[in-house]
C-alpha cells in the first residue's frame, strides 16, 4: 500500500488555468474483462466528436492496444522509445487510420513493466494534457508496478467490470487502491440479459449494488466484439449497431453531456435462443 | 516420490487460468490423486472464490512465507474432494511481499504429501508470474482463441521455455461455430503460431460463468460436456493417449441454426 501511494502525485488538474486535457486511466484488476477493447472503442467514439485522442498501451511487454486498432504494423516506436529520450513524442504517435483525431502510443513487447520511470510517464501524460483533450491511458491487469504507473500520470479513472463475482471482488480491490482522488467511474462489460434474466448472471445492480460507483454505461457480450477485435476495427466505427452506439453514448457521457447511460435492450430473446430453448439445445 | 510442479498461465488476463485450475484439479482430484492448488494471485486472489471456499481462509501463502503458520494449516481442503486442498493468495499484500525462492520453497513442501502441485498465475509478466514460473517444474499455457490472447500467449511461452521448462497449451473458450464461419481462429491457427504440444481444447460454455459464480466447478456437474474434455486432459497430463474431440462434427441443432442464420 505504502508503495503505491509514494507514486501518486496530486492530479495536474491543480494547474487548470491552461485549458489541459483530461487524462483517464481505465483499469480493472483482473485481466481480460475488456480494458483495451473499451479504451480503443471509447477514444474511437470521442475522436468521431471531434476531440483530439491519444491512447497510450501502458501494457509494457504485452501489448494490445495496436492490434485492436488494426496499427500493428505502423508502430515504429513505442513509450519507453520516449520516456527514455530516443526519439520525440511526435515520431512515436501513430495516426489512426479511420480518424485524424486519434493517435496510438505503443508499449514497448520486448521490456519490462519496471522499467518505466514513474515521474517520466506523469512527465510525459502532462505534456501530452497540453496537446490533447483526452488521454487514455490502458493499463495492463493486475495491481503490480505496470498498474502503478499507468495510474501515476492520470487525474480520472474508469473501471471496466464484468457481471462476474471474481472481476467485481478485483475491482472493489482497486478502487480501494485508487483511494479519492480519481473519482472513479464505471462501465459494467459483457453483460449477457438472458442469463441475467435466467438468474445465471449478476446484473448491473448486483455489481453496482457492492462497488457504487458512478455508472458510465453497459455493454453487452456480444460476438462481433471478438471478431472485430481480431479485425483491428473497434465496433465504435460502425455507430448504426447497438454496441457502437453504446461507446458513443459512453463517449458522450465522458464528455459531460446529460444522455442517459447506455444499456442493453432489456428484453432481446431472439428467434433462435426461443428456438433453442423449445427444442431444449443450447445457443453455443 | 514428489508431486508434479505445474504452473497455469497465459500473459493476458481473464482467459481462464484460474477456472480452468479449479477445473483441472477437481478431475484429478477425482481420479483419485492428491492435489493441492496454490494461488499465487497476491493481492486479487480468486480460487477461493471459484471453489466456493472464501469464507474457510485462515492463513495464507504470505503468512505460510513469513513462517507464521504451518503450509499444513493454511491449506483448505475442498468440501467436495478430500484429496484436493488449496493455498489462497493474501488479499492485502502485494507480490513482492513473497520472493522467488520462498514461493519455491512452499511448492516444494506441498510436493511432498501431493501428486499433484497446480499453481495459478496472475495475470501479466511481472513479480507474481515470476514467482509462480519460479515453483514449477512444467508449465500449461491457456489461451483463447483470440489474436491478442495468443500474442500475450506467445510472449510467455518464449519467457517459460528460456528457463527450460515444458510447456503445453489448452485452448479455452472455442467457438466452433464461429470458427466455421471464419470469424475465429481455429485450434490449428493457434498451435501453428505457438507450436508447443496441445493438451487439450475446452469449448465455450456459458454455464461456466454461473458456475463460477456459484464456487461449484463445472466438472462437478455430470451433465455438462465440459467434464468429459477435462477428464480427457487429465488423462493426457498423466501420459495417457487420449484423442481429441472434433468439434467439426455439426449436430442437428448446429446445422439447423447455421442454416437458419444463413437464411
Amino acid at each position: 500500500m505504502h508503495q503505491f501511494e509514494s507514486v501518486q502525485v496530486e492530479p495536474a488538474s491543480s494547474a487548470a488555468a491552461a485549458k489541459l486535457g483530461r487524462a483517464i486511466v481505465l483499469t480493472s484488476g483482473k485481466g481480460g474483462v475488456g480494458k483495451t477493447t473499451t479504451t480503443a472503442n471509447l477514444g474511437t467514439a470521442l475522436a468521431a466528436r471531434g476531440a483530439r485522442v491519444v491512447l497510450i498501451d501502458a501494457d509494457v511487454g504485452l501489448r494490445n492496444l495496436d492490434i485492436l486498432l488494426g496499427l500493428e504494423s505502423r508502430v515504429r516506436y513505442h513509450l519507453l522509445d520516449v520516456l527514455e529520450e530516443r526519439v520525440t513524442v511526435d515520431d512515436a504517435l501513430v495516426a489512426d487510420k479511420h480518424s485524424e483525431h486519434l493517435f496510438l502510443l505503443a508499449a514497448a513487447q520486448a521490456r519490462e513493466k519496471d522499467e518505466i520511470e514513474t515521474v517520466k510517464m506523469q512527465a510525459l501524460v502532462a505534456r501530452l494534457r497540453e496537446r490533447f483533450d483526452y488521454v487514455l491511458i490502458d493499463s495492463p491487469a493486475g495491481i503490480e508496478l505496470g498498474f502503478k504507473n499507468a495510474v501515476a500520470g492520470a487525474d480520472e479513472a474508469i473501471v471496466i467490470c464484468t457481471p462476474e463475482v471474481a472481476a467485481v471482488r478485483d475491482v472493489d480491490r482497486v478502487v480501494g487502491l485508487l483511494g479519492n482522488r480519481f473519482r472513479p467511474q464505471l462501465i459494467v462489460n459483457r453483460l449477457r440479459p438472458q442469463l441475467v434474466r435466467k438468474g445465471k448472471m449478476l446484473s448491473v445492480d448486483d455489481v453496482n449494488g457492492i462497488l457504487r460507483l458512478p455508472l458510465l454505461g453497459v455493454i453487452a457480450d456480444e460476438p462481433e466484439i471478438i471478431v472485430t477485435t481480431n479485425r483491428g476495427e473497434p465496433l465504435a466505427l460502425r455507430a448504426q449497431t447497438a454496441t457502437g452506439a453504446a461507446y458513443h453514448a459512453i463517449a458522450a457521457r465522458v464528455a459531460g453531456e446529460d444522455v442517459a447511460a447506455p444499456m442493453p435492450p432489456a428484453s432481446k430473446v431472439s428467434l433462435l435462443e426461443r428456438l433453442g430453448s423449445v427444442l431444449g439445445g443450447k445457443r453455443r | 516420490m514428489s508431486a508434479r510442479k505445474i504452473v497455469l498461465t497465459s500473459g493476458k488476463g481473464g482467459v481462464g487460468k484460474t477456472t480452468t485450475t479449479a477445473n483441472l484439479g477437481a478431475t484429478l482430484a477425482k481420479r483419485g490423486k492428491r492435489v493441492i492448488l496454490i494461488d499465487a494471485d497476491i493481492g486479487l486472489r480468486n480460487l477461493d472464490l471459484v471453489l466456493g471456499l472464501e469464507k474457510r481462509i485462515v492463513f495464507d501463502l504470505v503468512e505460510v512465507a513469513e513462517g507464521r503458520c504451518h503450509l499444513r494449516q493454511a491449506l483448505i481442503k475442498d468440501k467436495r474432494f478430500d484429496s484436493l486442498s488449496i493455498l489462497p493468495a493474501a488479499q492485502t499484500r502485494e507480490k513482492d511481499a513473497i520472493t522467488p525462492e520462498q514461493f519455491a520453497a512452499i511448492v516444494d513442501r506441498a510436493a511432498e504429501a501431493a501428486d499433484y502441485v497446480l499453481i495459478d498465475s496472475p495475470a501479466g509478466i511481472e513479480t507474481g508470474f515470476r514467482n509462480a514460473v519460479a515453483g514449477a517444474s512444467e508449465a500449461i499455457v491457456v489461451t483463447t482463441p483470440e489474436v491478442s490472447a495468443i500474442r500475450d500467449a506467445d510472449r510467455v511461452v518464449g519467457k517459460i521455455a528460456a528457463v527450460g521448462k515444458p510447456i503445453r497449451l489448452i485452448v479455452n473458450r472455442l467457438r466452433p461455430e464461429m470458427v466455421r464461419s471464419g470469424d475465429m481462429l481455429s485450434v490449428d491457427d493457434v498451435c501453428s503460431v505457438l507450436s508447443i504440444e496441445l493438451l487439450g481444447v475446452v469449448p465455450d460454455d456459458e454455464e461456466v460463468i454461473d458456475t463460477t459464480n456459484r464456487g461449484e466447478p463445472i466438472v462437478l456437474n455430470d451433465a455438462n460436456r465440459l467434464r468429459v474434455i477435462y477428464e480427457k486432459i487429465a488423462r493426457r497430463l498423466e501420459g495417457e493417449l487420449v484423442p481429441f474431440t472434433s468439434f467439426d462434427n455439426q449436430t442437428f441443432f448446429g446445422r439447423l441454426i447455421g442454416a437458419l442464420k444463413a437464411g
